[in-house]
């Protein structure tokens, strides 16, 4: 039972590298993603945002910054900048777990939005005071609305497909401690 | 929230997971301050990084991306009676031109003779395919498979068949970057023909980069021919890029030749050699001729530099991005 459970830990932390690597494959598919296009939504920080919610245990902060900073080196952005405020974000949710656990899921919704919204700003700001040319505008706020729509679809994704659920309260883990 | 309190090791690991992870934190944004600082050398291991992902991801990206167009062309099976009217049309129209065309090559051939005009023998190109795009709405570059390998230099010029497309910007050994002129770090000096008006082509992530920096807008009309102008010696002159079009708020835009929405083999130009860029601040441009110190003459060339550089506008500009440090100016190196 217990290498089991061990099983499970490495399970879905190699899962989530393999759908990483998979949106970056996606992503980087020479198919039209043309000037003018608009964008998509940030599918791995939705991923990464609802599986912190749910099972903080499941991802490391390591993991999360070593994929976000590939991400980050891979697709030309300021390299660290936003693995910075996506490991800032995750320990900000992994260190409200027992609260985080209460909510139903409209509140996480909100919160999450909240979360997106704010990490934009950030972002921006930083641009700003380091004197980078900012990104549009416009395009930044239809990623961060299609994101936040997102979010929703890959929490049912990860529930129903991956099994992946917030602890249930008797749920204990390797150690026979309760979660 | 009924816990018990905490016991055996955890009461020694928050505090020190807490500190590893401030540390984690200073040291990524420690990282996007060299980038920022020194962002040459973090550039070229971003290159060294893709140069050593993407080309293992080829035996996947080649065939989905095919697959993906083949669907694309089956699509257009559908209308293919409509198509196959348009074609007909389109090549009786062909025809005719083909005909002007091939008068005015041996035109333009009997009067390159009579002028005894040698083409440059250096323009020959490399054909490299595209691996894969930037991946980014924010970021217009496509990924070639040929590199540093098949001497490729940073700075140099890409077409399609039909356009102008970008230029190097980012070298690894199996892999560069080109980045495109639709990027919103991308100026290029063009002349508007027939006019001969100099002009500076700035992307802005849209499909048609505007038009800036014209001398004399007013002779500049929808329709006409943009190329390259070769200004700043960076490009070489005489590239096609589009056609001029006037947008709704009245600004002069370029339609581009190349064909952006199929971007699958792009041929680099060798140019000339080109200074390497090893700092941040530095401009590209060409090789200073070896000419005897004199003061004198030095102040002199400094106060007529900006005028021969396209009315300042190129020179500014070229130099602001490269302080910027952005991918397109100060990048890759």
């Amino acid at each position: 039972m217990i290498s089991l459970w061990r099983a499970a830990h490495w399970g879905y932390r190699a899962l989530f590298v393999a759908i990483f690597v998979a949106l970056l494959f996606l992503r980087l598919l020479p198919l039209g993603s043309g000037a003018g296009r608009l964008p998509g939504p940030d599918l791995l920080l939705c991923l990464t945002l609802a599986w912190v919610m749910r099972r903080p245990d499941y991802l490391p902060v390591w993991l999360i910054a070593g994929v976000v900073l590939v991400e980050d080196l891979i697709l030309m952005r300021p390299p660290g900048l936003w693995t910075a405020l996506v490991v800032m974000v995750s320990e900000f949710i992994r260190s409200r777990v027992a609260l985080t656990r209460e909510l139903n899921f409209v509140v996480e919704w909100l919160l999450v939005s909240g979360l997106m919204v704010a990490m934009l700003l950030a972002y921006r700001l930083v641009f700003a005071m380091a004197l980078l040319p900012q990104l549009p505008l416009g395009f930044a706020l239809v990623q961060l609305v299609w994101s936040v729509l997102a979010y929703p679809v890959v929490v049912a994704a990860s529930r129903l497909v991956l099994d992946l659920h917030k602890p249930a309260t008797g749920e204990t883990d390797d150690y026979g401690r309760r979660l | 929230m009924a816990r018990t309190k905490t016991t055996g090791p955890e009461e020694y690991t928050r505090p020190l997971r807490r500190l590893l992870v401030v540390l984690l934190v200073a040291v990524l944004l420690g990282l996007f301050l060299l980038w920022r600082i020194d962002s040459p050398r973090v550039e070229r291991f971003r290159s060294a990084l893709v140069d050593a992902v993407v080309p293992n991801m080829e035996w996947a990206l080649v065939p989905v991306t095919k697959a993906a167009g083949m669907a694309e062309d089956f699509q257009s099976y559908t209308r293919i009676h409509e198509q196959n009217q348009e074609l007909k049309r389109e090549l009786q129209k062909m025809i005719a031109w083909k005909e002007a065309a091939r008068q005015l090559g041996e035109q333009n051939a009997r009067l390159l003779d009579l002028n005894k005009v040698r083409l440059d023998p250096k323009l020959t190109w490399v054909t490299g395919q595209v691996l894969a795009d930037s991946g980014s709405p924010f970021r217009q570059s496509v990924l070639l498979n040929v590199g540093a390998r098949d001497g490729l230099r940073d700075g140099w010029a890409t077409m399609d068949g039909l356009g102008f497309v970008g230029r190097i910007s980012g070298l690894g050994e199996r892999t560069s970057r080109v980045i495109l002129v639709t990027d919103t770090n991308s100026r290029v000096p063009v002349t508007v023909q027939p006019s001969g008006q100099r002009a500076l082509l700035s992307g802005d992530n849209s499909s048609m980069p505007i038009l800036e920096f014209i001398e004399d807008a007013d002779e500049v009309a929808p329709g006409d021919r943009v190329v390259t102008s070769g200004d700043g010696g960076v490009l070489p002159a005489g590239l096609l890029v589009g056609q001029v079009v006037r947008d709704t708020d009245r600004r002069l835009r370029v339609v581009l030749s190349a064909d952006y929405q199929r971007l699958e083999f792009l041929r680099v130009l060798r140019s000339h050699e080109l200074d390497p860029i090893l700092d941040a601040g530095g401009l590209i441009a060409p090789p200073l001729l070896p000419s005897a110190p004199d003061p004198e003459v030095d102040a002199e060339g400094e106060a007529a530099a900006p005028p021969v550089a396209g009315g300042g506008d190129v020179g500014e500009e070229g130099s602001g991005d490269a302080e910027d440090g952005t991918v397109a100016e100060g990048g890759g190196g």
